[in-house]
């Protein structure tokens, strides 16, 4: 009798609980860690590089956190940030009571396996979560993977994939990428190298710490692979002195498009030229590292497939 | 004693090993041809002259103009301490070249050297006319003074800007420790003029400054017009740090510790010590440039960080074998 009775209450009690499981909302971000709340977010707090993921298709922050001023976030640019309150302009600094006063009930940023950190800054996951879990996708080798991911995280938030205005961006982005492995194709001997010039050294990028120029390489494009890893064991760049600026010659250079200053820096270099390609004038934009929607990736596809088009393949023997 | 002569060499050896070491290994053959048989199509010839002259002239300008600056402001303010960060020059050039960049997007390096000039300038008159308030006017203990609070004050104000606007720290990150890289002959010819003439005015004061050395009465005694003579030297310092620090970046140390070394040897007649600071300045200067380019291949160290370090323990280890010369 006493047996019967208490399983007749925890059905009563599972009864009560159920419909609440229903509503939960999950995801499982790639830092690994599981997200549950009780229900789906409406109000988000994302960093700029998720935001550029995320606003395309749909899903609208309440608040914005950049790495800069939000003229200068490259990844921000073309998007219709109106009614978005910027809650941080500087790489790590976030104006903690704009963020609480915003009542967010999830922080979106980007992880680095890499750092084993969110992106945004170190400090920032720490001052931000207390007021929200946070989340978001895993930076990686391929910015069509992450984009996917983002669809998959908007998809999660209520975001209509199905929407017109996304259909056509994707639309757009397939397009121009059939357009680059097109230009490619026609020249198979056609050979690039990305770079970030600064007044005291050019740095040679190499593709396996850039997910955009893994993509390019896997669409055709010839991109070198430079040797050295810096002294600074970081193995994004290869630091080299202006005086050996033709180290790697190549028929058409990249040049790190965040900031406009980096191309002017490179031609004020009297050796910038020692590289044929860019004697040749045969230099393009790098989107270097910022690439988070369609449309975007279409835009600056388009750009280097009328560069390629344009380009002499045989600069370089 | 070294003598000027052999002072001279030294110099010219420096000079001949800043033009023969870099990144890309250029045989001396080439190094000699590039200057007596220039081919425009060689590469080697291109570097030496658009990369590795260049280099070395803003090398030998700029340590000409940090030692000659550093020696007459020790002599006009009598300070042992007195070098072109002292009086502010140094802090108001970086506060004009962060606050263009900031505000008005500037990158290039030769337009920085205008900034620097001017800030420079504007530093020195701020410093200047704070210190010759009241009525004993612009003494040398009031001239540090001011020096060091407006140095303060100019930097809380380049650090509030940096830690704001991460893009101007990046761009400036170069420039601020001092470096004699990416300098291009432009550089060098925007700023040898300056030099010259603050050369000149430097050494028309070393007799002033002998006597002022002896004491300000002594001076007055002499018939010599003490706030004309600080007014000379500090006019030559200016030009001269200003275009120092507008080319290279602010490199502190070495107008500081020169003009003891100088004294060490010469004794305390500007008339040599002023040559002797003008010769060794840029021999610390490019040397220390010239290891900064080969210590941490493929990669350079700024010269501003490879001079204090070859520096610093120089200066201490004269500190401590010899009692300086007082001032």
């Amino acid at each position: 009798m006493f047996t019967r009775l208490s399983t007749a209450a925890l059905v009563v009690l599972l009864a009560c609980a159920l419909p609440a499981h229903a509503q939960d909302w999950t995801f499982t971000g790639g830092d690994g860690e599981t997200v549950i709340l009780d229900a789906r977010p409406q109000r988000i707090i994302a960093h700029q590089d998720a935001a550029a993921g995320l606003i395309p298709l749909g899903i609208r922050p309440v608040g914005i956190y950049a790495d800069s001023a939000i003229e200068a976030a490259k990844a921000l640019e073309g998007l219709d940030l109106s009614g978005i309150e910027i809650i941080g302009t500087a790489w790590s600094e976030v104006d903690i009571e704009k963020a609480a006063a915003l009542e967010p009930d999830l922080i979106v940023a980007e992880w680095w396996d890499r750092n084993s950190a969110w992106s945004g800054g170190a400090d920032i996951a720490r001052t931000l979560s207390p007021l929200a879990p946070i989340t978001g996708v895993a930076a990686s080798n391929s910015i069509v993977g992450m984009i996917e991911d983002y669809e998959a995280l908007a998809a999660s938030l209520g975001a209509d994939l199905d929407a017109p205005a996304i259909a056509a961006d994707k639309a757009a982005f397939e397009t121009a990428r059939a357009a680059f492995e097109a230009a490619t194709a026609a020249k198979p001997d056609l050979k690039a190298v990305a770079v970030y010039a600064g007044n005291d050294a050019i740095y040679f990028a190499d593709p396996a710490g850039a997910a955009e120029l893994l993509d390019l390489q896997s669409w055709g494009l010839d991109l070198i692979t430079p040797g050295g890893v810096d002294s600074a064991g970081n193995n994004y760049f290869e630091t080299v002195s202006w005086e050996n600026a033709d180290k790697y010659p190549t028929d058409l250079i990249l040049v790190d498009n965040r900031s406009a200053a980096t191309l002017e820096t490179a031609l004020a270099q009297p050796t910038w030229t020692l590289n044929p390609g860019a004697a040749a004038g045969q230099v393009a934009d790098w989107p270097a590292f910022w690439l988070r929607n369609y449309a975007a990736y279409a835009r600056e596809l388009a750009k280097l497939t009328e560069v390629i088009d344009a380009a002499d393949a045989s600069v370089v023997p | 004693m070294l003598g000027l002569p052999g002072l001279a060499m030294a110099l010219l050896a420096v000079a001949i090993l800043s033009l023969t070491t870099g990144a890309r290994a250029i045989p001396y053959d080439m190094v000699w041809s590039a200057f007596f048989s220039f081919d425009p199509a060689a590469t080697e010839h291109r570097i030496i002259w658009d990369l590795r002259l260049p280099r070395t002239l803003v090398g030998l300008l700029v340590g000409a103009a940090l030692g000659l600056a550093g020696a007459v402001l020790q002599g006009a303010t009598r300070n042992p301490l007195a070098d072109p960060s002292i009086l502010g020059i140094n802090s108001g050039a970086a506060l004009f070249v962060v606050v263009g960049v900031a505000v008005f997007g500037i990158t290039q390096l030769t337009t920085y050297v205008w900034l620097a000039f001017i800030g420079a300038g504007a530093a020195m008159l701020v410093v200047y006319s704070i210190a010759a308030l009241g009525r004993e006017g612009a003494t040398p203990i009031k001239l540090a003074l001011a020096g060091a609070a407006m140095t303060a004050v100019m930097q809380a104000i380049i650090n509030a800007i940096l830690l704001t606007s991460p893009r101007t720290l990046d761009e400036v990150r170069f420039w601020q420790v001092g470096s004699l890289a990416g300098r291009s002959m432009d550089i060098a010819l925007q700023v040898s003029p300056f030099i010259l003439a603050g050369a000149a005015l430097a050494f028309l004061t070393a007799r002033l400054l002998d006597g002022l050395s002896m004491g300000e009465d002594v001076a007055r005694s002499l018939g010599q017009r003490i706030g004309l003579t600080r007014g000379l030297a500090g006019l030559a310092a200016v030009i001269l740090a200003g275009a120092a620090v507008s080319a290279a970046g602010p490199i502190a140390f070495v107008g500081l510790t020169v003009p003891h070394v100088a004294r060490a040897i010469t004794g305390p007649s500007y008339r040599w010590i002023l040559p002797y600071s003008m010769l060794m300045a840029p021999i610390l200067l490019l040397g220390a440039d010239v290891v900064g380019r080969v210590i941490s291949p493929p990669g350079e160290v700024q010269v501003g960080i490879v001079t204090a370090f070859l520096g610093a323990p120089f200066f201490i280890a004269l500190v401590r074998r010899r009692k300086l010369a007082a001032l």
